[in-house]
């Protein structure tokens, strides 16, 4: 190796210690929550173990005493006290194909892979799917989806947690029945729950997507676009004793958080999937009473759930109405990169997204969605201007973001000639 | 009979936030309950982002975190400095990370099949989700880092990723100085030789045209 080369691989080397520097994520605080519990836990069990060791150790030590002065030998105790036996990791059995190295699942004919759960709980993995077991233990599994569809029958269980990889999404499944898909090829992801409740996290979904019974969902990723849809009619969204109490006057003492709530109804109902209720309540109100009138959270939820319902006019309305009626408040910002997503949507819109995508990155160069909004502007651009005039935004996109999800285009806007 | 009443004073808890280091030092020493709490909130957090960049591993570095957590409250009496908090609470986290890489070793040699390394951050520090492409390098890299010696891996760790000083590192290696800078050259040495020999690591400098 030529001392050149060995500079490259340092400099390499430095890069990507920098990509593992940033691509570790700070602990959230349920993690540290859980976390504490765990210790104190432990430290109980520890407790308990050293009183029980301590009486054996005397009982062992009068004992010992005896023989040694008996044998006239020397006796050596350990206090040392044996760790708590871990819990068991849940029982599973796979039809169909094997676990091998890595955790991958190796399908042995053409029916595709189940797996069985002794809790009840069912893995299909349709044939040809690409898929590997990250993580078995006792409070639930972990599997990943690189390529294909597979169907999910998870128990309910609230001590339990299950999670899908699905390409770059998190599917996290809170005791359900969902059909999963994702093309590596053409980027595309699809979920469609049968019943229960799961959120999705991941590119484009601009934080944890909850959906609910009959709810479908579809990402294209190249295109940006996120689609949620009812495969059937939404059920009712809360008990009536709950409107009944909703209707009764707040007390004094509950009333600045009532009121906190009512600011945050539909951002609620948003986090629960309950989209078409969001617009209904929006038009009975009136859309122009309520862009006039809504809170800050409830105008981004009516923009979130007219998007996610291709209702673009409208989604464009509230993020207007945002950026006018609260113009010194984050989510205006928000607003400006959300307005881009809501043009790229319409005919002719992609010179406008441009627009808005450059007046966040003005404002907010180290925003939430900062990453999106360059990689999206960068994308736009090369179909508005040609892959040359897309370059220097690439470049500026790999400084500023070597890890984040435009990386790989960006690359390949820079590679090409 | 009268009896004379002592004098009585509403006194008000110190929120453990405001607590220096040293005062926290010794509320744990004493065996104060919520000392254990406040250290854990206040040091918990850099040593599980430590054992993570270390690991790769969110789950295994969960784990570290709350064995190292274990063994500082159990060991709590025996501090000498409690204006080394710190650098105590620290070097616990090295010496089980220590034997947490030795444990891996040990169990890859004795296995018939090589383990995969995975790598297993759910998203970025900043909340975006970690694409393909960077999960890949993640891979390969920590497969790098896998064949180091844990002694070396720590070094480059600490000096690299957690961006510490030479100083710092030896302080929580518990090595002197000129031991840490000979095994960090070696690390480093070895780790730029084996990025310049796979193939999907050599070309990442050029794609990414990462720039220091």
């Amino acid at each position: 190796m030529t001392a050149r080369d060995e500079d490259k691989g340092r400099r390499t080397l430095a890069a990507l210690a920098e990509l593992a520097r940033g691509s570790v994520p700070p602990p959230t605080q349920a993690e540290l929550d859980g976390g504490l519990r765990a210790v104190h836990a432990a430290q109980l069990q520890a407790g308990r173990t050293r009183r029980r060791t301590s009486t054996i150790l005397q009982v062992s030590l009068a004992g010992a005493l005896v023989a040694a002065s008996y044998f006239g030998g020397r006796v050596v105790l350990s206090q040392r006290a044996r760790p708590p036996a871990a819990p068991a990791a849940l029982a599973y059995r796979v039809e169909g194909g094997s676990v091998v190295d890595g955790g991958y699942l190796r399908e042995s004919g053409r029916g595709g892979i189940k797996l069985f759960f002794a809790e009840g709980t069912e893995f299909i993995l349709m044939p040809g799917t690409r898929s590997r077991l990250r993580d078995v233990g006792a409070s639930g599994a972990r599997i990943a989806i690189e390529h294909g569809t597979a169907s999910f029958k998870v128990t309910p269980s609230p001590d339990r947690r299950w999670q899908v990889d699905v390409g770059p999404f998190l599917v996290t499944v809170k005791g359900t029945a969902f059909t999963v898909s994702w093309d590596a090829a053409t980027e595309k992801f699809e979920l469609k729950l049968q019943h229960g409740r799961v959120t999705v996290s991941g590119p484009v979904t601009g934080g944890e997507i909850a959906l609910r019974d009959g709810q479908r969902l579809l990402v294209d990723l190249p295109q940006g676009e996120a689609t949620i849809s009812d495969q059937k009619p939404e059920a009712a969204i809360e008990p009536p004793a709950a409107r009944a109490a909703a209707k009764q006057a707040p007390s004094s003492s509950s009333s600045s958080a009532s009121k906190a709530e009512s600011e945050r109804r539909w951002a609620l109902a948003l986090a629960a999937g309950h989209l078409d209720r969001i617009l209904e309540e929006a038009e009975r109100a009136g859309v122009k009473t309520t862009l006039d009138h809504a809170s800050s959270d409830d105008l981004l939820a009516l923009a979130d759930a007219a998007r996610y319902r291709r209702r673009m006019d409208l989604a464009r309305d509230a993020l207007l109405a945002e950026r006018r009626r609260f113009p010194d408040s984050p989510r205006a910002l928000d607003a400006a990169f959300l307005l881009g997503r809501v043009e790229e949507a319409s005919d002719r819109g992609l010179a406008r997204a441009v627009e808005w995508y450059d007046e966040y990155l003005t404002r907010a160069p180290t925003g939430t969605y900062a990453s999106e909004a360059l990689g999206r502007k960068m994308t736009l651009t090369s179909k508005l201007e040609g892959a040359s005039r897309a370059r220097p935004i690439a470049e500026d996109y790999l400084r500023r973001f070597p890890g984040g999800t435009y990386a790989g285009p960006a690359r390949a806007f820079v590679r090409a000639p | 009979m009268h009896r004379p009443h002592a004098p009585v004073s509403l006194v008000v808890a110190p929120d453990p936030r405001d607590l220096s280091d040293p005062e926290l030092a010794h509320a744990l020493m004493a065996g104060r309950a919520w000392a254990i709490s406040e250290t854990w909130h206040r040091f918990a957090p850099p040593v599980i982002m430590l054992a993570r960049r270390a690991l790769g591993s969110e789950a295994e570095a969960d784990d570290v975190a709350q064995e190292v957590f274990q063994r500082v409250f159990a060991k709590a009496r025996t501090l000498r400095a409690p204006d080394r908090l710190r650098s105590f609470i620290f070097s616990f986290a090295i010496r089980v990370l220590k034997t947490e890489l030795r444990a891996r070793r040990a169990r890859a040699w004795l296995s018939f099949h090589q383990p995969e390394t995975l790598v297993e951050f759910r998203a970025q520090a900043g909340g975006a989700p970690i694409d393909m492409e960077s999960r890949d390098l993640l891979r390969r890299f920590y497969g790098l880092l896998d064949r180091l010696a844990p002694r070396h891996r720590l070094v480059f760790v600490l000096r690299h990723l957690e961006s510490m000083t030479l100083e710092e590192a030896a302080a929580h290696m518990e090595l002197s100085l000129s031991t840490v800078k000979r095994l960090l050259e070696r690390a480093t040495a070895k780790l730029s030789r084996w990025v310049e020999s796979d193939p999907g690591l050599a070309g990442f400098l050029d794609g990414a045209r990462w720039r220091r």
